[in-house]
């Protein structure tokens, strides 16, 4: 610090600086300023006393003790910082957190496997243009059956265990789109009841190309019902089916949608392959087989896969022109092609349940168990 | 169906190179899936002779048989038995040690308290085939077996099976003949198959029976065909033995030899015989006609059938003898006594017989063969078979011809197949190869032919193949679809869409999901006594019920009405399951309900939460109770950019303090009009205690087809002028509701003259009501009241308020709530 000019300023000088040096606190740099340069502070008096100098002498004295004051001004400011700073951090050291304590508020739910499939795979087939359609779980014969080429007579109906419901009222009182009532108290021609529980989603087929025409995509899941009931059967289960109505459509197309369907949902290319087989709503008719996808065909004694390498997972086929027909489009301007496969068994073969049973009764218990285990 | 290879064998020229499982890999892979391949292998095992039988000499029952075995290497052989059945000079099996057969334990040489016995004489279940069996004891075989022949060649014992799943389209494969006609068909173009004409020859007939009878008539156009074989003199005995082991191995159990012989030629040729006993007939004549409404049949499972006018029956003066096609008459089958047989050969309407099957649920191999379809050119082979079988049986004097009637049927109709169309399909369009392969499944040629398209006639036996779209799945399942490019789909007519229930449902189960509800599904049906359980009344909505008309089972026999049974049975399922913790779940699915013109199917949401076995937290702000639900149902609502209103309210399973409706404010209607959407709920406590569970538990459940469309949200530009804030806490009356309270705070500041339209906001941010100890010991606040405060904001668009205007209002506001039976502080 310079040298006074005037023999006054030096003690004060002294005084600050041992006071500065003896400051514990904010507090006591407080009264610090209040003592040197509050109102009637030490240095503040030395610079009021200047008006009493000859004025010749008044800019060098002057000069002297502001730039004191600038000092001490600074010195006060640089140990008021770093008073506050260590009172932060003491003050962070005291309010320390134990991190590893369990977050306020609710863990997160869990989805429902079978759901979590279906939106997957809307997802992945909504890229490829194909929009949802929903139909009634009520259903009548007409579109469960007839319109997807099964009459009355016909022996696939066997396999497709049906619960009906009483008739006495036709299903939604309005008639279907191709005229007919859909409901009108008599029985089917095998002598059931006409309302009944869909079987499959394809009866949404018949309705989507009524509603909607050609040319059309769609994919539709919902819950369909068979009277079944055994360990690898529940009554009620969940299916997804597709249509493609275009012009000149080749099983090709269908086939690079399933490819890209298949490897976008078990994430990873699969390979794959066509077996001829019979659906009546479908000439010719396919099943696709992918590679088993817990062992890759590696393990003949896997449980998934029964040792064969394949697992069925989807039927298909090109649509019959009768089911054209039904839906009001000319099989000679637009062919189609669907497909249909089981959500609770894409949904047990991606996420390794080996249970049916754990799908339907609610048991968030075991929905969680994954996520739990690995918190 | 299970087919025999050796008996394929007799139908098929197949090299060797052709082994079953590369057979079952083209069958499976074209349409016909082999689900398994069994072999049925016996060695070490041969036909012997009993050449003297002895009682053992310490063990009185048991006998020592002392064989000729025909072998080279041990001619003669000791065998031990318990059986009783044998005496000397019959024929058996023996099993030498080390002999396999598939009901056989491993086999010594074994002591028999000083006997030696050389390995076994075999009963049919130690053969593995229990039932070829005609008695108790060791399998006596026919006098004039081939002492040393192998078992497993001289009676077809060893041979391999496939099980063949076959689709509803194919009911020609149900039948070995249909078999071979497909592996030659897939196998086309390939050396060395061949098909193998009929096994049998028509052997010498005489040109007329020797009984009178007298016409076959078809009135009913749904028999296309109908033959009658005879055989006289007949001998009811159990089949040959290797027809009884053919017979097992293809699933079908022996019977006798009239009946065997029919079976056999429907396992073989794919035909459905019927044998009727001649003289059971009422009548000497057979008629085919339609049902009249109401006639009934005794059929030969003994259950009286009633028939419709759809279906067709088998008559002889007048009277039912069969359901055609499905099943025959009690009186009038084949007896132990029969002495004349009458053999139907026929052929009846796919349709038809589908439909009678199915109405009555009565389901034979006959009724599964012809709903399938069946050759109409079967129906006279299969008389000759059987026929030839039985005579070659020795069963009866069959050298007679048959009778037969015909309905006229159309021929079948090319069918064209156009080049474009096979292109489209399967991007490939050889014609002349499609013509080869169709040839090979016996698809032929046919005119006309027009440029690059032909025309094909499939044969009788394929009644599927109808349109073109058959003939192009022949080509390209012969041809395997595995080599066809992937292409993707062209343009798209339109962007996929997800639509507005499926995005609704998406959007909401992500808030409920992130705000720890785990989603589940449950069953669609319900025991009708949830109705009960919920205490709900007739009057109720949910309690109008469909039911079921063939359920599985009492517990799902009607659909739901409410999601709430299926929630609370997961609960219970989560606690079974060793859930201590919060149980927080919702659904989404749909309930159904009966109405006036038909039904209507909802979608709904619903939840359920329960603090569990052990609800502690850390944390006093994560418990569940009734606001957190609230929250959660808020959030739901909101995220719809729609405001709930929630009421005070009741449901016949809910607790009667804690229930509130869940409303909306109606879309369509005025600004003040309220649409009922769902409620949240704690259930009763009379619930809660009888269902057992481990704490309270709260529901909720929303009809969602308010909530489909997405209301936009409203901005506002941020005000010019400062708010002013006061605080206000009040003794609130118990019984007012904070909604009330609030509006009662707005109507004083309103009424505060000078106040209209300056207050912002009004909001809660205390409120405090002493617990029962408190109130016992001295508090502040007076009984039946409960503290609340609030702050106010008041804001005007156009200026600064001044403290002195705020003061006034709120002064003024104070005063009018005092009057209102407010408690000021």
């Amino acid at each position: 610090m310079p040298t006074s000019a005037r023999p006054e300023s030096e003690p004060v000088r002294l005084a600050f600086e041992r006071d500065l040096a003896a400051a514990k606190t904010t507090d006591d740099l407080r009264e610090i300023r209040v003592a040197y340069l509050g109102k009637k502070g030490a240095l503040t008096s030395l610079l009021k006393s200047l008006g009493k100098l000859p004025d010749a002498d008044r800019p060098a004295e002057g000069a002297v003790l502001n730039r004191l004051r600038y000092n001490m001004e600074r010195a006060l400011e640089s140990k008021r910082a770093s008073f506050q700073s260590a009172e932060e951090k003491s003050a962070e050291a005291r309010d320390s957190v134990d991190v590893t304590l369990p977050g306020r508020g609710r863990p997160e739910g869990a989805f429902h496997p079978v759901a979590q499939t279906m939106y997957e795979i809307v997802g992945i087939m909504m890229g490829m243009g194909y929009s949802v359609a929903l139909g009634p779980e009520i259903e009548d014969d007409y579109h469960n059956f007839e319109s997807m080429n099964m009459p009355s007579w016909h022996p696939a109906r066997d396999m497709q265990d049906t619960f009906y419901l009483p008739d006495d009222v036709p299903p939604d009182g309005k008639p279907s789109g191709d005229g007919k009532p859909s409901g009108d108290g008599k029985p089917s021609g095998d002598g059931k009841p006409r309302t009944l529980l869909r079987t499959h989603t394809s009866p949404v087929e018949n309705r989507a190309m009524r509603e909607w025409g050609a040319p059309l995509r769609i994919v539709s899941p919902g819950k369909v019902y068979r009277r079944d009931n055994d360990p690898t059967h529940s009554p009620m289960f969940n299916q997804i089916e597709g249509l493609l109505v275009e012009k000149d459509v080749s099983f090709s197309v269908l086939k690079g949608s399933m490819r890209e369907l298949m490897n976008a949902f078990f994430g990873r290319p699969l390979k794959n392959r066509y077996r001829a087989s019979y659906f009546p709503f479908t000439e010719p008719s396919m099943e696709l087989d992918i590679e088993c996808v817990v062992c890759g065909g590696a393990d003949p004694q896997c449980r998934v896969c029964k040792g064969t390498g394949w697992l069925e997972v989807c039927g298909m086929g090109m649509t019959h022109p009768f089911v054209l027909r039904a839906g009001g489009i000319d099989p000679d301007e637009y062919n189609a092609f669907a497909f249909g496969m089981g959500l609770d068994r894409m949904a047990m073969l991606k996420y390794g349940i080996n249970d049916l049973r754990y799908l339907f009764n609610g048991n968030v218990s075991y929905l969680l168990s994954g996520r739990e285990a690995a918190i | 169906m299970i087919v025999s290879w050796r008996i394929l064998e007799e139908f098929l020229t197949l090299p060797e190179k052709y082994a079953p499982e590369e057979v079952a890999e083209r069958l499976t892979m074209a349409g016909a899936e082999v689900e398994s391949i069994e072999r049925r292998d016996i060695s070490g095992v041969t036909v012997a002779r009993i050449a003297s039988l002895d009682r053992h000499p310490t063990k009185g029952h048991l006998f020592v048989a002392k064989l000729d075995t025909g072998l080279p290497e041990k001619r003669d052989a000791v065998c031990v038995t318990a059986a009783t059945n044998l005496k000397a000079g019959d024929m058996v099996f023996y099993a030498a040690p080390g002999a396999v057969a598939a009901g056989l334990p491993e086999l010594a040489v074994r002591d028999f308290d000083g006997v030696t016995s050389d390995g076994m004489m075999l009963s049919a279940e130690e053969l593995g085939l229990p039932e070829i069996g005609l008695e108790e004891g060791i399998l006596r075989l026919p006098g004039d077996a081939p002492i040393g022949a192998e078992a497993g060649v001289a009676y077809g014992i060893r041979d391999t099976l496939l099980n063949v799943s076959v689709t509803p389209n194919r009911g020609d494969l149900l039948s070995v003949l249909g078999m071979a006609r497909e592996i030659n068909g897939l196998f086309s173009g390939s050396d060395g198959l061949a098909l193998k004409p009929m096994p049998w020859k028509t052997h010498e007939q005489a040109a007329k029976w020797p009984i009178d009878f007298g016409d076959i008539s078809l009135p009913d156009p749904g028999c296309v065909n109908y033959h009658l074989g005879l055989a006289v003199g007949v001998n009811i005995a159990p089949s040959p033995l290797d027809v009884r082991i053919a017979l097992t191995h293809m699933g079908m159990r022996p019977i006798s030899n009239v009946v065997d012989a029919t079976n056999y030629v429907m396992l073989v040729l794919g035909q459905p015989l019927h044998a009727f006993d001649l003289n059971t007939l009422p009548a000497r004549e057979i008629t085919v006609r339609t049902a009249r409404d109401g006639e009934r049949i005794m059929t030969l499972d003994g259950k009286e059938r009633v028939m419709t006018d759809e279906d067709m029956l088998i008559t002889s003066g007048g009277e039912p003898i069969a359901i055609a096609g499905v099943m025959g008459g009690d009186k009038t089958g084949i007896a132990d006594d029969t002495k004349v047989v009458l053999l139907e050969g026929a052929n009846f309407s796919a349709q038809r017989v589908g439909r009678t099957s199915r109405r009555l649920g009565l389901t034979s191999e006959a009724a599964f063969r012809y709903s399938r379809g069946v050759d109409p050119a079967l129906a006279a082979m299969g008389i000759d078979y059987a026929l030839h079988l039985m005579h070659l049986w020795g069963s009866a004097d069959v050298s007679f011809i048959k009778r037969s009637a015909f309905n006229a049927v159309p021929a079948p109709a090319p069918i064209k197949l156009t080049k474009k169309k096979l292109q489209t399909y399967l991007l490939w369009s050889d014609m002349n190869e499609s013509a080869r392969i169709l040839r090979g499944f016996g698809i032929e040629p046919a005119e006309p032919r027009s440029g690059d398209d032909a025309a094909f006639v499939p044969p009788t036996w394929r009644p599927d193949i109808t349109i073109e779209e058959d003939l192009i799945e022949e080509i390209g399942r012969y041809r395997g679809y595995n080599d066809m490019p992937d292409l993707l789909p062209g343009e798209m007519p339109r962007r996929g869409d997800m639509g507005a229930p499926t995005l609704l449902a998406s959007a909401l189960r992500g808030t409920l999901i992130s705000r720890g509800y785990t989603e589940v599904i449950t069953y669609s049906f319900l025991p009708e006594s949830f109705v009960q359980t919920l205490n709900l009344p007739s009057g109720d909505r949910r309690a109008s019920l469909m039911r079921l008309l063939n359920p599985i089972s009492q517990d799902w026999s009607v659909m739901r009405t409410t999601l709430v049974p299926g929630l609370l049975n997961g609960l219970r399922e989560s606690v079974a399951a060793g859930r201590r913790g919060p149980v927080r779940m919702f659904e989404i699915g749909r309930a159904f309900f009966p109405s006036a013109d038909g039904h209507i199917e909802e979608d709904h949401l619903a939840g359920l939460v329960c603090g569990g076995l052990d609800p502690r937290t850390p944390w006093k702000e994560t418990v569940d109770d009734f606001l957190s639900v609230k929250s959660d149902l808020e959030a739901v609502v909101l995220s719809r950019g729609i405001t709930p209103v929630f009421e005070r309210s009741s449901e016949p399973f809910g607790h009667a303090g804690q229930t509130a409706s869940v409303s909306i404010r109606s879309a369509s209607g005025g600004s003040g009009d309220q649409q009922k959407i769902g409620f949240l709920a704690r259930l009763s406590l009379a619930l809660e205690r009888e269902m057992d569970f481990p704490g309270a538990v709260y529901l909720f459940e929303l009809d969602l087809s308010g909530l489909e469309a997405v209301v936009r949200p409203a901005y506002f530009p941020t005000p010019q002028f400062p708010a002013s804030l006061r605080d206000i806490s009040m003794f609130v009356p118990n019984r007012r509701g904070c909604g009330e309270v609030v509006r009662d705070i707005r109507a004083a500041v309103e009424a505060a003259g000078a106040g209209a339209g300056l207050l912002e906001s009004v909001a809660l941010f205390d409120v405090y009501a002493p617990s029962q100890d408190e109130k016992a010991g001295k508090s502040s606040i007076p009984a039946g009241f409960r503290s609340m405060a609030f702050t106010m904001s008041y804001r005007a668009p156009d200026r600064t308020l001044d403290d002195a205007e705020v003061d006034g209002i709120q002064n003024a506001a104070r005063e009018a709530l005092a009057r209102k039976g407010y408690g000021l502080r």
